[in-house]
């Protein structure tokens, strides 16, 4: 890509950053906003670079959150979708099962983030087991609607030629669910990272443990500062995904094949 | 010419609002006037705040013709940030977190220390059979502490936690009861209360024996309010003084009135509370000088310490220890 290709491609998004961070900056210098309440972006980007020990650990942390969400996610993604293929496998198990599925999406996990650390210890394993529960639900439902929602005419085509069960399941049923299983990783892949958050509140490490020091020392840089690893964590994730769904369905789905 | 008479209208004002507080006898609730402004707790209902409530339950604001709503605060509630933002006109903080606030750029003001001796302490299973706090962190052992606090950087300056495994506390006894080597923090004045009801033997440790004491449930405004209201400061200063000698003397009232709005906390826990915090809220020093008064000296020990840890990185202004009111001489009975 030529240089104006690339101005071209990155204006847009960057334009909107610059100029809320400018207008931060310009704010909290000019006193209409306290520092107390709202960091310069230059005092978050000290805290981030160039604070020593103290951006270290910002860093460390993030390695730790990161562990915690992508573990978390890889094990929505694994079970959310062998759930939801044993749960479209007959219309009782569905009737009987898919009702407690649901309790994974609204369950409190900061009420029970407690109750993690005292069965699995304060370690990864709480971390991951906290995302797991936050990022799960998203997974199975949408693989669950792409499953159900196979063309009637390719089912029937494949009942016609006499398909098995697992024939019909990985050459007709996974490969329509795609789009919809990619948008429940998606989803899943933000709230894994939040999930595993929550599970540090609680653990004390990564970022998640990081902010609660940081609120409890007043620093509202630190706090903004670990924010945007957090976001950016979220970013790394949802792109891959993206990388992933580009590699699978550039082929023949319009959502991808288009742009 | 006005601009140098400036200064002395304003001493003038000052003058006749410090005469104006001299009699608290100010016309009640009648007038359409009475400022209304809103005093943020930390925390749910319960016996820290005791005083406060009585204050309101006497009617010590009406008394001074202010109208003082008194709002509780859930987890983690930023009520230091909401006195700095001008959400709110008072709230209760501890006075690390004012010596921190101000060391960041939000000033606030301290006007009525409640404990005198911090309640923050650590409580272990008395079958560890721990003699002084030191013991807790000479073996290995699990403790629940908030990290980011200043007296857990006081505790890890003065022990190190080479032995220990720190971690959050869960909020309530669950951890504490998984293990007997499990040590949490606590308030003196509630955890241990809670635990010998469940029926646990527990030996606690007030961080203050070790060293470090900073006042705790401390009423604050912000500097910029505390200027423009000088005279309704004071009378809120006063009335809280009045409604905590009330509630020393007799917690019950109070108690029911919080216990209203806190009901997961029941009458005995409420009045076994109130017993165990007296002698942190009165000592020798405010029997001198008033309950919530406070020692500048503290303040210069606290502020040393807290640049010692490494929490500021100089002690911040002390015009903050000035301003608290000498304490009130008692009205004669009629």
């Amino acid at each position: 890509m030529s240089i104006a290709a690339w101005v071209k491609r990155l204006l847009p998004p960057v334009t909107p950053l610059v100029v809320v961070f400018a207008a931060m900056e310009v704010a909290v210098r000019m006193g209409w906003v306290k520092e107390f309440l709202v960091p310069t972006p230059t005092s978050v980007f000290h805290a981030l670079f160039t604070d020593g020990a103290g951006s270290r650990e910002m860093w460390e942390a993030l390695l730790r959150t990161a562990e915690g969400s992508f573990a978390g996610f890889a094990l929505s993604a694994v079970l959310g979708l062998i759930v939801a293929v044993v749960l479209t496998s007959a219309g009782w198990v569905q009737r009987a099962f898919y009702p407690y599925a649901v309790f994974f999406q609204t369950v409190p996990i900061i009420a029970i983030a407690p109750l993690l650390v005292i069965w699995l210890g304060f370690d990864l394993r709480t971390v991951v087991a906290s995302a797991f529960i936050v990022s799960v639900f998203p997974v199975i439902a949408n693989t669950l609607a792409g499953l159900l929602s196979v063309d009637p005419a390719l089912r029937d085509l494949f009942r016609l030629y006499g398909a098995g069960r697992v024939a019909t399941l990985f050459k007709l049923k996974l490969p329509s669910a795609l789009p919809s299983i990619l948008t429940g990783l998606r989803i899943a892949a933000g709230l894994a990272v939040i999930g595993a958050i929550v599970g540090e509140f609680i653990t004390g490490g990564g970022l998640g443990g990081l902010i609660g020091v940081a609120r409890r020392e007043q620093r509202v840089d630190k706090v903004f500062a670990i924010l945007l690893l957090s976001a950016l964590l979220g970013v790394v994730m949802f792109s891959l995904i993206n990388l992933a769904g580009r590699l699978s369905l550039r082929h023949w789905h319009a959502s991808e094949s288009a742009s | 010419m006005p601009a140098k008479l400036a200064p002395l209208l304003a001493i003038a004002a000052a003058l006749f609002l410090a005469a104006c507080d001299r009699q608290p006898a100010a016309p009640p609730a009648t007038g359409p006037a009475m400022p209304a402004v809103t005093l943020q707790l930390n925390w749910k209902a319960d016996p820290e705040f005791g005083g406060f409530f009585a204050a309101q339950l006497n009617g010590d604001f009406e008394k001074r013709g202010i109208n003082v709503k008194v709002v509780e605060g859930g987890v983690g509630a930023p009520t230091i940030q909401m006195v700095g933002s001008g959400s709110v006109e008072f709230a209760i903080v501890s006075a690390d977190e004012v010596l921190i606030a101000r060391a960041r750029g939000n000033h606030v003001v301290p006007l009525f220390a409640v404990y005198q001796i911090c309640p923050q302490g650590l409580m272990a299973h008395a079958e560890r059979g721990f003699k002084e706090i030191g013991d807790i962190f000479g073996q290995s052992g699990t403790v629940a502490m908030e990290k980011g606090l200043p007296y857990v950087k006081f505790l890890q300056n003065k022990y190190k936690f080479d032995k220990v495994t720190v971690v959050e506390p869960s909020g309530d006894l669950s951890l504490f009861r998984s293990g007997a080597n499990v040590t949490q923090q606590c308030f003196v004045t509630s955890e241990p209360i809670a635990a010998k009801r469940a029926g646990i033997e527990t030996r606690t440790f007030l961080i203050a024996d070790a060293g470090y004491n900073p006042y705790t449930a401390v009423m604050v405004t912000s500097e910029a309010y505390f200027k423009a209201n000088p005279a309704l400061v004071k009378a809120v200063v006063g009335a809280v003084r009045d409604g905590w000698a009330a509630y020393l003397a007799n917690p019950g009232p109070a108690n029911t009135l919080m216990q209203n709005l806190n009901p997961s906390m029941d009458a005995e826990t409420f009045a076994a509370a109130a017993a165990a915090q007296k002698p942190l809220i009165e000592t020798e020093e405010t029997k001198a000088h008033g309950l919530g008064s406070m020692n500048p000296e503290r303040w210069d020990t606290l502020a040393k310490q807290l640049v010692e840890l490494g929490v500021i990185e100089k002690a911040p202004s002390l015009m903050i220890t000035r301003v608290v009111p000498a304490p009130q001489t008692q009205p004669a009975k009629p």
